[in-house]
């Protein structure tokens, strides 16, 4: 599959790229690792004029302890990021999740600023120019409904990143940045809701850092594939557990991951938020597995997590 | 609207012209006429694609063509030496790791970007190489065998 005719910018430092972005009146698309941008310009979803590599920009690359935070630079990639040792000390939630994202040889290429900013996902978007327009375009490509909910004016599609919901629940933070300056916002802040366009970043906003706080927590990351490898999660349940106290997010259904806290961890409170995740939960037929069965497991994959911290939830 | 790039591959030097839309793969299959490395899916999902640059294992059908500048890029075709196999496509023949063969050029790429990294890895090590990498014939068990073959100096 050839792609279709754009230009290739390597932009050296961050206003470099700014400026370029302005340039081209915002027809542009920043990339990093290109695992979920290259993809969706093959299949014509995306046609920008010009992609502005941000990989030779030094700053966007390290990893740095600054006070009591771990601060992440978006271009470093899952591989990296999985093998610092402070991730597995620390957020053994995010191990997880970084250890179940694709395979190996996309987790060197991606990285986890990309991963973080992927599109969403629909069994009926992801598909060439062909199949799109022999269906008839929806929502999401510009078109009057969703071709899976007949008559929805809303974008059911998955955010299928498996972490971002990890990150979530270890509070981390994203810093911003455009030419009007810099904005710091709580990760979840980042999601829209709305599947048409998922994200609440700016045009040409550059995500410049990700602020973990560095506090030591147990978690688990539970995720539903059909294989064992490559799979985008059909749903993935990350855990965090800090004291009594933890943290629930659910991804993979709907465009915006879903976040619960628990106050006091018993088996009655861990049942209580997979009954209300369950309910929350509203998959319809734009997967490979039914929905039904993608809420059902919702629960399970909640407290399963919990089991395999060790903090009650049984089966 | 055409670039000059500049690259090593298989241990040459090449400069070419190419246009920016261009992924790596098209440049070596289409234009370099190296069509050991297979086109399978073109979205990032099969690894029949798989060259090393730099020392890892890449999926050459995502990767825009224009990313290649100065940098170490190998392919299937600069494994074997004066006509002679590399010591890992020995082992698939032997191991009966090839089947059809669609899949072996990206298998093999990403097991000997393992083996140059860590010469002794365990199976784990192994799987998880090439996990992105997919085969519809062999069930994958003769491939295990024959990149551990190679890993055991056997
Ligand atoms: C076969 C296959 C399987 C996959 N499986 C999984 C999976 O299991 N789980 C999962 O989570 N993902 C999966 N992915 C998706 C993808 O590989 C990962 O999300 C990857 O981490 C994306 O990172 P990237 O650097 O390649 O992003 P890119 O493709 O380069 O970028 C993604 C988006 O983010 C934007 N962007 C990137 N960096 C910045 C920045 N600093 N500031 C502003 N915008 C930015 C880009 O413009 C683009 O819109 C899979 C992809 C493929 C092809
Ligand atoms: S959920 Fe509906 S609107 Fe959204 S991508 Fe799928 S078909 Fe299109
Ligand atoms: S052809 Fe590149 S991964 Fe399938
Ligand atoms: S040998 Fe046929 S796909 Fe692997």
């Amino acid at each position: 599959m050839i792609l279709p005719k754009f230009d290739y910018k390597k932009a050296r430092t961050i206003e470099e790229a700014l400026e370029l972005y302005n340039k081209h009146d915002g027809n542009a698309f920043y990339l990093a690792g290109g695992t979920d941008l290259v993809p969706l310009i093959k299949l014509r979803l995306l046609q920008p004029k010009v992609i502005i590599d941000l990989k030779g920009i030094d700053g966007l690359k390290d990893i740095k302890k600054i006070n009591n935070s771990l601060v992440v630079g978006p271009n470093i990639t899952l591989f990296e990021l999985k093998q610092n040792p402070f991730i597995k000390d620390y957020f053994p939630c995010l191990f997880e999740s970084l250890e179940a994202t694709s395979c190996k040889t996309l987790q060197m290429r991606g990285t986890i600023g990309g991963n973080i900013l992927q599109n969403t996902r629909c069994l009926q978007y992801n598909k060439s120019l062909e199949w799109r327009t022999a269906r008839g375009f929806c929502l999401k490509m510009g078109g009057k409904v969703c071709n899976v909910v007949p008559n929805s004016k809303s974008c059911f599609s998955n955010y299928c990143g498996d972490n971002a919901p990890s990150l979530m629940t270890i509070d981390a933070k994203a810093k911003l940045v455009s030419a009007k300056g810099e904005r710091t916002v709580r990760l979840e802040k980042l999601f829209s809701e709305d599947g048409r366009s998922p994200f609440t970043i700016k045009p040409g906003e550059i995500l410049k850092e990700i602020i973990i706080p560095l506090k030591k927590t147990k978690g688990a990351y539970e995720k539903l594939t059909v294989r064992g490898s490559i799979d985008y999660p059909l749903v993935g349940v990350a855990v965090t557990v800090k004291k009594d106290a933890a943290v629930v997010a659910v991804t993979g259904i709907g465009p915006s991951p879903h976040l619960y806290e628990i106050k006091e961890i018993n088996e009655k409170s861990i049942n209580e938020v997979a009954d209300w995740a369950y309910e929350d939960a509203r998959p319809v037929l734009n997967a490979v597995l039914t929905p039904l069965y993608r809420k059902k497991m919702v629960p399970v994959l909640i407290k399963r997590a919990f089991k395999r911290i060790g903090a009650g939830g049984g089966r | 609207m055409r670039k000059e790039i500049t690259f090593t591959l298989n241990n040459e030097e090449v400069t070419v012209e190419v246009e920016p839309k261009w992924t790596l793969l098209y440049l070596l299959r289409e234009v370099l006429g190296l069509t050991g490395t297979k086109e399978g899916c073109g979205y990032g999902e099969c690894g029949a694609c798989t060259v090393i640059i730099e020392g890892k294992a890449v999926n050459s059908c995502i990767y825009p063509v224009l990313e290649a500048e100065g940098k170490n890029i190998t392919t299937i075709e600069g494994l074997s030496k004066n006509g002679e196999l590399h010591v890992l496509q020995k082992a698939f023949i032997e191991k009966g790791a090839v089947q059809c063969g669609f899949c072996t050029p990206g298998m093999i790429m990403s097991a000997k970007a393992l083996l140059d990294e860590k010469p002794n890895p365990t199976e784990d090590d192994i799987k998880e190489a090439i996990e992105g990498n997919l085969c519809r014939c062999t069930g994958y068990v003769m491939i295990i065998d024959a990149i551990k073959s190679v890993a055991a100096g056997r």
